[in-house]
C-alpha cells in the first residue's frame, strides 16, 4: 500500500466521493457556457481571424511584407517559434517527467497543460510554414522521393533535425494526450441521456469499456510513452537552439545552448500553464482541484528552471570575457549596452529577478501574485528569443551593414493572431474535453483526498 | 438451449473487490472481468492476468526507427548524391555521424512511440465507432463491476457465488441472461 | 541495527592505502609530471562524488521526497568524505596554482608573459584570486555539510517536522550556492588546465559526470549493508528506483557530453576544436573507451525493468561505469597536463587504488559510527518503508 505522510497537504479539498468527481469534471461540458466565457471567445476569435487576414496577406504579397532585411534575415517569425515551441514544453513535461518521479500533483493539471502543449505547437508550426513563402510546397522539408532526381533533404541541416523534431513531438504528445483522455471520454459517455452526446462522445471514447485487461495495458502505455517522451521534450528544445549553436554567430554559438534552452522551455512553459490554469480554476470552478499547494508547487518548478536560466545567462556573460574572442565579447557588451539594451534588461528582469520572489512563501501561496510573476515570465522569455536572434544578426561582422530591425504591422498582426488561436483552441477544449484526468484522479483519492487524509494520518504519528 | 447466464458483482470500493475476488479465488470460482473507472493495483495476478508486454514490442520499433533512419541517412547523404555543404564533405557515413543523431533519435521515438500506441489500440479492441461493452454505465463513474460467467463455473453453485459476493461487501448484484 | 567495521575490511583498506602511498612516493621520485596531475584527478574524482551525493540529500530534501528516507544514513556517511577529500583537494590545488607542477599554464609566469590569450585572462586566472575562489568553494560546502550534520542528529532523536522544515530550507539554500559553485569550481579546477580553450557547457557537463558517480557508489553501499543484513526495510523497489537514477543521469550525462561536442565538432572553429583534436588522435582509445563505458553499457544493461532489480547486475554496472566516469575525469585532465605523454600504469592504479581504499575507510567508520544506520524518526519513513512500485 502506499502511504501518504500527514504533513503532506491534501491535493483534493472537500468531501469528495468518487461520483462528485465525475460530476464536477464533467459539469464545463453539460452546462451552458456563461457570459465571460463567450466574451472571451469572441475576443479571441476575432484575434485569430486578424492573424489569418496577415498570414493570408504574406502569403498573396510574399514575406516582404514582414519588417525583415538583409542583415535581420530572421526576427518575430523565429522569436515567436521559439516562444511557442518553449510554452509547449510543460504539458509533455508535466505528464511525462513528472510521472517519472511520481508526482502524484501533476493529476490535476496534465490534463489542461498537455492540450496547451499541442495548442501551442501548432501556433510554433505556423512560423517555419510562413517563413518558407511557398506554403504550397511546405512538404518538401520531409525526405520524398521527387521529379528533380536524386535531390533529398539535407540531413546535416539542424533546420532538418528541426522537421523531425518538432513532428514527432507534435504527434507524440498528441498521441500521449488522447490516449489518457479516451477513459475519460468514456466517463463523460456512460452518463450522456441526449442521443446526440452520447454519440458524440461513444466515438471519440473509441469504446472504452474499462475492463481489467484493458488498464493493465493502458498503465504499461502511460508508463512507456512517458519513457519516451522525456527524452524526446528534452532532444527538442535542444535541437531549436542547435539552430543557432551550430552556427558561428557569436552570441548563439555556444556549448550550453541545449540545456539552458530546455530549462527555459519549461520555465516558460509553466508560467503560460500558470497563467491559463489561475483563470480556468475560476471560470469552471475547480477550486478544489487546483489548489494553492498545486500552485506552490509549480512556482518552485518556477524558481528551479528560473535559477538555472539565470546561471545561464550568467555563465555566458562571464565565459564571453574569458574567452579572449572580441567577437563573443563585442555580441555580449552589445546586448547589455546597445541599441537594444531595454530589450535586454527587460529580459533580466523578467526572468532571472521576478522568479526569485518565489522564495518568499507568502508570494509563492498567493494566487494574484502568482498570477502577476507568470505573465511576467512570459513577456521575459519572448524577450530573451528575441535578445538572442536580433541582437546577434543586427551587428554583421561589415560594420557597413549594421542595421535595426523594425516589425511590420504583419507581424505584429500574426502574433497576435496565434495568440488568438492558441486561446480560441483552449476555450473551445475547456467547454468539450474532460479538463481533468478524472481517472487518475479518483485513483488517488483515497490517499490525497482532504477528508481521507485527515483519517489516515492519525495512526501514521506513532 | 442452454441459458449463458453472467452473474455482476457491484462494489463502490476497490479494495472491497480484490479481496472479494480473493475469496472466489480461493474457492476456485474464475472471475472473467472486472469493470473500473481507474486501474486496480493488485488486482492482475488474482483474476490471472499476465502482465503485458507491450513494452517489449514498444523496444522493436524503436530499433526499427533507428535502422531506418540510419539506412535513411547513407542512403540520401553518402551514397545516392553525396554533397558538401558547410564544409562537411559526405565522404563516409561514420565521419558525418554526429550531425546525423538528432534526426536518428527522432525517428526512433517516433516509431517506437506511435508503433506501439497501435499495437495498443489493436490488443484491446478500441477504435472509433466501436460499441462500449461494459456492463453497467456506472463502471466508469463510481462503481466497481465483476463479472462472473455461471458457465466458466459449472461446478459451484450460482448462490453460493452470489453469498460471496454479497458476504464480502457487493452493494448490488444483478444476473444476466446471454442470448 | 548498528553497522559494524569488520577487521578484515578494515585491514582491506590499510593495505589499499599503503599502496597508494607507495606509489605516490614513488610516482613523484620517478616522474612528478605524471604523478601531480594523477594526485589532482583521483583528489578530485572522489571528492566530488561525496559533494554529489551530498547534493543529492539536498535535492531529496527540497523536493520533499519520502522514498529516500530509509536510505539517508548511507548517504551521510558517504558525504563525510568531504571534509578529507577537500583539504587534499584544496592543498593540490593551491600548490599547483603556487606553480609547483605544469598543471596550470596560467600559473606559469613566463607563459602568461608571452602568451596573450592568457594574459587576457589572468584577472580571473591568478594565484591569489585562484585560491580564494577555492577556499570559498570548499569551505562553503563544508560549512553546509555540517549544517546537514547537526539537523540530522537532531532528526535521529524524534519524530520532529520542524526540523525537517529547517533541513528543507537549508537544503534549498545549499542548492541555490551549489548552482553558482558547481559550475565555477569545475572551470576553475579542470577547464583551465587547458587555459587556452572554453565552454560554457564544461560546469554541467563535469556535473552530470560525478553525480551519475554518486549515485552509483550510494547504491553500492545500500547494497553492501543489505548484504550484511541491515536495512531490511530497504526492498528492491528501492533499488530499483536507484538504478533508475543511474539509468536516466547515464543519459544526461551522453547528452551534455554529446551537446557540447556536437557544437564544437559542427562549427569548427580552431579556438574551440583543438580541444577534441588532442582528445580524438592523441587518446583515441580512451576517448572512444569514455562514451562505451558510459553511455552504451548502462544505456543497454539497465535499459530492461528486471536488470535494475537484480543486486549483482547492478554492482557489476555500477562498478563497470564507475571506472567509466574515472577515464572521463581522466580525459578532461590529463590531455592539458600531460600531452600526449599519458599512461595508464602503476602510478594511476595504484594512487586511485590508494583513494580508494582511504574513500572505504572514512566511509565505512562514519557507517559504524552511527548507533543504527536505519533513520526510523524521519518523518517520511513509514512512506518509505511502505514504498512500492
Amino acid at each position: 500500500m502506499e502511504q501518504h505522510v500527514s504533513i503532506r497537504e491534501p491535493l483534493i479539498l472537500g468531501d469528495k466521493t468518487y461520483h462528485q468527481l465525475t460530476e464536477d469534471i464533467s459539469r464545463p461540458v453539460e452546462g451552458k457556457a456563461n457570459g465571460l466565457y463567450k466574451i472571451l471567445l469572441t475576443i479571441s476569435s476575432l484575434l485569430a481571424l486578424w492573424g489569418v487576414m496577415c498570414f493570408a496577406y504574406t502569403i498573396g504579397t510574399g514575406i516582404g511584407v514582414w519588417g525583415l532585411n538583409k542583415t535581420v534575415g530572421w526576427a518575430w517569425d523565429i522569436t515567436n517559434f521559439v516562444w511557442w515551441v518553449g510554452i509547449g514544453h510543460a504539458g509533455t513535461l508535466i505528464s511525462a517527467i513528472l510521472l517519472l518521479f511520481r508526482q502524484r500533483w501533476r493529476m490535476s493539471i496534465n490534463r489542461s497543460a498537455e492540450a496547451m502543449t499541442i495548442f501551442a505547437v501548432i501556433c510554433a508550426a505556423l512560423f517555419p510554414v510562413m517563413h518558407m513563402g511557398r506554403v504550397w510546397v511546405a512538404y518538401w522539408v520531409f525526405p520524398l522521393p521527387n521529379q528533380f532526381g536524386s535531390l533529398w533533404v539535407n540531413f546535416n541541416s539542424p533546420l532538418l533535425w528541426d522537421v523531425f523534431a518538432i513532428s514527432t513531438y507534435f504527434t507524440v504528445s498528441l498521441v500521449f494526450w488522447y490516449t489518457g483522455l479516451i477513459p475519460d471520454f468514456a466517463t463523460i459517455r456512460d452518463r450522456q441521456v441526449k442521443p446526440m452526446m452520447k454519440k458524440i462522445y461513444t466515438i471519440l471514447s473509441f469504446g472504452w469499456s474499462g475492463s481489467a485487461k484493458q488498464w493493465s495495458r493502458f498503465e504499461e502505455v502511460s508508463l512507456v510513452l512517458a519513457g519516451l517522451s522525456a527524452p524526446l521534450v528534452l532532444s527538442v528544445h535542444t535541437i531549436v537552439s542547435m539552430d543557432f549553436a551550430t552556427s558561428v554567430i557569436p552570441g548563439w554559438h555556444t556549448t550550453i545552448f541545449p540545456p539552458y534552452f530546455v530549462s527555459g522551455a519549461i520555465f516558460s512553459g509553466f508560467a503560460m500553464v500558470l497563467t491559463l490554469l489561475l483563470i480556468m480554476r475560476k471560470v469552471l470552478h475547480l477550486e478544489d482541484y487546483i489548489t494553492i499547494t498545486h500552485v506552490e508547487l509549480m512556482n518552485k518548478i518556477i524558481i528551479l528552471t528560473g535559477s538555472i536560466v539565470g546561471v545561464a545567462y550568467l555563465t555566458e556573460l562571464f565565459i564571453s570575457w574569458y574567452s579572449g574572442v572580441p567577437y563573443e565579447q563585442y555580441a555580449f557588451l552589445n546586448r547589455a549596452t546597445g541599441p537594444y539594451w531595454w530589450a535586454y534588461w527587460s529580459m533580466m528582469t523578467c526572468n532571472v529577478i521576478t522568479p526569485q520572489l518565489f522564495w518568499f512563501k507568502k508570494i509563492r501561496k498567493n494566487f494574484t501574485a502568482t498570477f502577476i510573476i507568470s505573465i511576467f515570465v512570459n513577456i521575459g522569455m519572448w524577450f530573451e528569443r528575441f535578445v538572442i536572434i536580433v541582437t546577434s544578426l543586427h551587428r554583421d561582422y561589415l560594420p557597413s551593414s549594421w542595421t535595426m530591425f523594425h516589425p511590420s504591422f504583419v507581424d505584429i498582426g500574426i502574433f497576435l493572431g496565434t495568440i488568438g488561436i492558441f486561446f480560441t483552441l483552449f476555450l473551445i477544449f475547456a467547454r468539450t474535453f474532460p479538463v481533468i484526468a478524472v481517472s487518475e484522479l479518483k485513483s488517488i483519492l483515497k490517499s490525497t483526498g482532504e477528508n481521507q487524509t485527515s483519517s489516515v494520518s492519525k495512526h501514521d504519528e506513532h | 438451449m442452454s441459458t449463458k447466464k453472467v452473474i455482476y458483482g457491484i462494489f463502490d470500493d476497490d479494495h472491497a473487490l480484490i479481496e472479494s475476488a480473493k475469496a472466489l479465488k480461493t474457492k476456485g470460482i474464475r472471475v472473467a472481468d472486472v469493470f473500473s473507472p481507474f486501474p486496480i493495483h493488485g488486482l492482475d495476478p488474482v483474476i490471472g492476468i499476465k502482465p503485458t508486454r507491450l513494452s517489449n514490442f514498444a523496444f522493436w520499433y524503436g530499433v526499427f526507427g533507428t535502422l531506418s533512419a540510419v539506412w535513411m541517412t547513407w542512403y540520401m547523404m553518402i551514397s545516392d548524391w553525396p554533397m558538401n555543404i558547410g564544409g562537411k564533405p559526405s565522404f563516409t557515413w561514420l565521419e558525418n555521424l554526429p550531425a546525423f543523431i538528432p534526426a536518428t533519435f527522432e525517428l526512433t521515438v517516433f516509431c517506437a512511440a506511435h508503433g506501439m500506441v497501435i499495437s495498443y489500440l489493436l490488443v484491446n479492441k478500441i477504435y472509433p465507432g466501436r460499441k462500449p461493452h461494459n456492463p453497467d454505465p456506472r463502471s466508469t463513474d463510481d462503481k466497481f463491476v465483476m463479472q462472473i460467467n455461471t458457465f466458466d463455473n459449472k461446478r459451484v453453485e450460482e448462490r453460493e457465488i452470489m453469498d460471496i459476493l454479497k458476504n464480502t461487501g457487493s452493494v448490488e448484484i444483478n444476473e444476466k441472461v446471454l442470448s | 541495527m548498528q553497522y559494524t567495521f569488520s577487521n578484515k575490511s578494515r585491514n582491506i583498506c590499510f593495505a589499499l592505502i599503503g599502496i597508494g602511498l607507495l606509489s605516490l612516493v614513488g610516482g613523484f621520485l620517478t616522474d612528478s609530471h605524471r604523478a601531480w596531475p594523477n594526485l589532482l584527478l583521483n583528489a578530485f574524482y572522489f571528492t566530488s562524488i561525496a559533494l554529489g551525493v551530498l547534493f543529492f540529500l539536498a535535492v531529496n530534501y527540497a523536493a520533499e521526497a519520502g522514498w529516500f528516507a530509509a536510505i539517508k544514513k548511507p548517504m551521510e556517511a558517504i558525504a563525510a568524505f568531504l571534509p578529507l577529500g577537500s583539504l587534499i583537494l584544496g592543498g593540490v590545488l593551491i600548490l599547483s596554482a603556487f606553480h609547483l607542477n605544469h598543471i596550470y599554464h596560467w600559473a606559469d609566469p613566463e607563459v602568461v608573459h608571452h602568451d596573450e590569450i592568457i594574459a587576457g585572462k589572468a584577472a580571473y586566472l591568478n594565484k591569489w584570486f585562484f585560491t580564494i575562489r577555492t577556499i570559498v568553494y570548499l569551505g562553503g560546502w563544508f560549512l553546509f555539510y555540517r549544517a546537514f550534520q547537526k539537523y540530522s542528529q537532531i532528526e535521529q532523536q524524534s519524530y520532529n517536522t520542524k526540523n525537517w522544515r529547517k533541513t528543507q530550507s537549508l537544503a534549498a539554500f545549499f542548492l541555490a550556492f551549489f548552482a553558482v559553485t558547481s559550475s565555477t569550481s569545475a572551470w576553475d579546477w579542470i577547464m583551465s588546465i587547458d587555459t587556452h580553450w572554453f565552454s560554457t557547457l564544461f560546469g554541467w557537463y563535469t556535473f552530470a559526470g560525478y553525480f551519475v558517480s554518486s549515485l552509483i557508489v550510494l547504491t553500492l553501499v545500500v547494497l553492501h549493508l543489505k548484504s550484511r543484513g541491515l536495512l531490511p526495510e530497504v526492498n528492491e523497489n528501492h533499488i530499483h528506483d536507484l538504478g533508475k537514477y543511474i539509468f536516466a543521469f547515464s543519459i544526461f550525462w551522453t547528452y551534455l557530453w554529446f551537446s557540447q561536442f556536437l557544437l564544437i565538432w559542427y562549427s569548427n572553429i580552431p579556438e574551440e576544436v583543438t580541444y577534441f583534436m588532442d582528445r580524438m588522435t592523441n587518446y583515441k582509445s580512451i576517448f572512444i573507451l569514455n562514451l562505451f563505458l558510459n553511455f552504451f553499457f548502462p544505456f543497454l544493461v539497465l535499459m530492461k525493468r528486471g536488470s535494475k532489480r537484480r543486486y549483482h547486475l547492478l554492482t557489476f554496472v555500477g562498478i563497470i561505469t564507475l571506472i567509466g566516469h574515472w577515464f572521463d575525469n581522466f580525459i578532461m585532465i590529463m590531455p592539458g597536463a600531460v600531452k600526449e605523454h599519458w599512461h595508464v600504469g602503476w602510478v594511476e592504479i595504484g594512487m586511485f587504488t590508494g583513494f580508494l581504499g582511504l574513500f572505504g575507510f572514512i566511509v565505512m567508520s562514519r557507517l559504524a559510527s552511527f548507533s543504527t544506520v536505519e533513520n526510523k524518526q524521519h518523518v517520511f519513513y513509514s512512506e518509505s518503508v511502505h514504498h512500492h512500485i
